[in-house]
């Protein structure tokens, strides 16, 4: 007896412990193993540390755009009211990605009244793949109905969605975890070259080309997947902008790097530089089949 | 008595697992707010044991992809409870680019600012110094476009 209540205790403690790992979730019940529910492919830690760790981040494009001076559209934004539409993990984790990138963007031009639709939207799919707990929707909901916040929304939802990323990574459920990056990766371009589209700009031109690179990268680790047939259409998807991206030119010309230090602050410029070559054609294409490609991913 | 013991021992370790998560937790923010008016993008969170005497020390890689024409910022912070001072260092292949220690003058850095003119694949290294055993946070946080 007493053996038995010992085995008891350690299954209970770690029990506790995985559901809890995230730290705030009313979702820490009795879970099924995310190891049972997607059995996806094991990477060592040695792979593990070669993965690209942002590929694409939900806010980075964003932040350019709001730099650029374009102002808001909710044209370029997804509407949530799909969610309820979305039945597998597939489509959850890869419209979880997309909502992350739409709230980066609303929140990046502090559209707190829009936030809550979205955050409620990213909580449902989070929740769908057991990765709720790593959302405090509480926090982030409190935070949008006051626009002094703007500094912690910002924070407190990268976080959350670097920490959904990792815990996926960290349960063998890269998967859902390459869905989730594709998704921030096709919204982040979709809005980039909608915004080119109305109001053109060389650098906006040149980040759309360097997502060549971008794209490769996120390539590599859809393969591992291709096996399954809603990667497989995922990945032909994703081709149609891989052969785009095929005429886009990047060359580097090289330099030696400069180190400034002014008044204790440390900065280091980049010799190198990279240059991003292509044609008007070889854009419009690519703004004209990204608009495609990502209306055809919302619907998949 | 010894069950008492048991259920003693699995709640220590449940809350030290607890207590070490939320640590984190707030080492990272405590971090991302450290490192001034910038936007957050990515945290990479160490805990490395010490090195064997003579060898190389312990480093944590990460992997990134940095954009062209944007200024990021890496941060680095110990944790209070680490033996060593962490290290952070940005590399494009094997080119040193940054450190938030300088050895030659032996002026460490909270942070360094890189102005980024080439996308691609850079790699992130953590490491304590003298190779001593520790944990740390690093950040990366968008400042501004170039």
């Amino acid at each position: 007896m007493p053996k038995v209540f010992v085995y008891f205790m350690i299954i209970l403690a770690f029990v506790a412990v995985s559901c809890k790992s995230g730290g705030q979730g009313k979702d820490a019940g009795l879970e099924i193993p995310d190891s049972v529910l997607n059995a996806g492919v094991e990477i060592s830690e040695e792979v593990m540390q070669d993965i690209v760790q942002n590929i694409s981040s939900p806010v980075e494009m964003a932040a350019m755009i709001k730099d650029l001076g374009v102002p808001f559209s909710n044209k370029y934004i997804s509407t949530t009211e799909r969610v309820g539409d979305l039945a597998t993990s597939f489509q959850q984790s890869l419209n979880l990605g997309i909502y992350a990138a739409d709230l980066g963007y609303l929140n990046m031009y502090n559209k707190t009244s829009a936030v809550v639709d979205y955050l409620t939207a990213i909580k449902t799919l989070a929740d769908a793949i057991k990765v709720g707990q790593f959302f405090d929707f509480t926090t982030l909901k409190r935070l949008a109905t006051n626009s002094k916040n703007l500094d912690s929304l910002m924070y407190i939802s990268v976080h959350s969605f670097n920490q959904m990323d990792k815990y996926l990574h960290s349960n063998n459920r890269t998967n859902l975890s390459a869905l989730m990056v594709t998704g921030v990766w096709i919204e982040g371009l979709y809005l980039g070259t909608q915004v080119y589209k109305a109001i053109p700009n060389k650098e906006l031109a040149d980040r759309i080309g360097e997502q060549k690179l971008t794209l490769e990268q996120l390539m590599l680790i859809l393969d591992k997947y291709q096996q399954d047939k809603q990667y497989t259409k995922l990945l032909g998807e994703l081709q149609l902008l891989k052969d785009l991206f095929k005429s886009v030119d990047i060359t580097v010309k090289p330099g030696e790097p400069q180190m400034i230090e002014v008044d204790g602050m440390l900065s280091i410029v980049q010799g190198d530089v990279s240059i991003i070559e292509m044609s008007p054609e070889i854009l419009g294409n690519i703004i004209a089949t990204t608009e495609q490609v990502r209306n055809r991913l919302i619907s998949f | 008595m010894k069950k008492f013991i048991i259920i003693f021992a699995v709640l220590t370790f449940v809350t030290s697992v607890f207590t070490q998560a939320q640590d984190v937790s707030q080492l990272t923010a405590q971090c991302a707010a450290n490192a001034g008016d910038v936007m957050y993008l990515k945290d990479f969170v160490v805990k490395l044991d010490q090195g064997t005497p003579g060898g190389a020390p312990p480093t944590a890689r990460f992997a990134l992809l940095l954009s062209k024409s944007v200024v990021y910022r890496f941060s680095i912070c110990s944790a209070p409870n680490s033996d060593g001072e962490a290290v952070l260092q940005l590399f494009d292949m094997n080119t040193l680019l940054g450190s938030t220690f300088i050895s030659a003058t032996g002026k460490d850095f909270p942070f360094f600012d890189f102005k980024c003119q080439k996308t691609g694949v850079y790699h992130v290294f953590i490491s304590f110094k003298e190779g001593k055993a520790g944990e740390g946070v690093g950040i990366m946080s968008y400042v501004k476009k170039l």
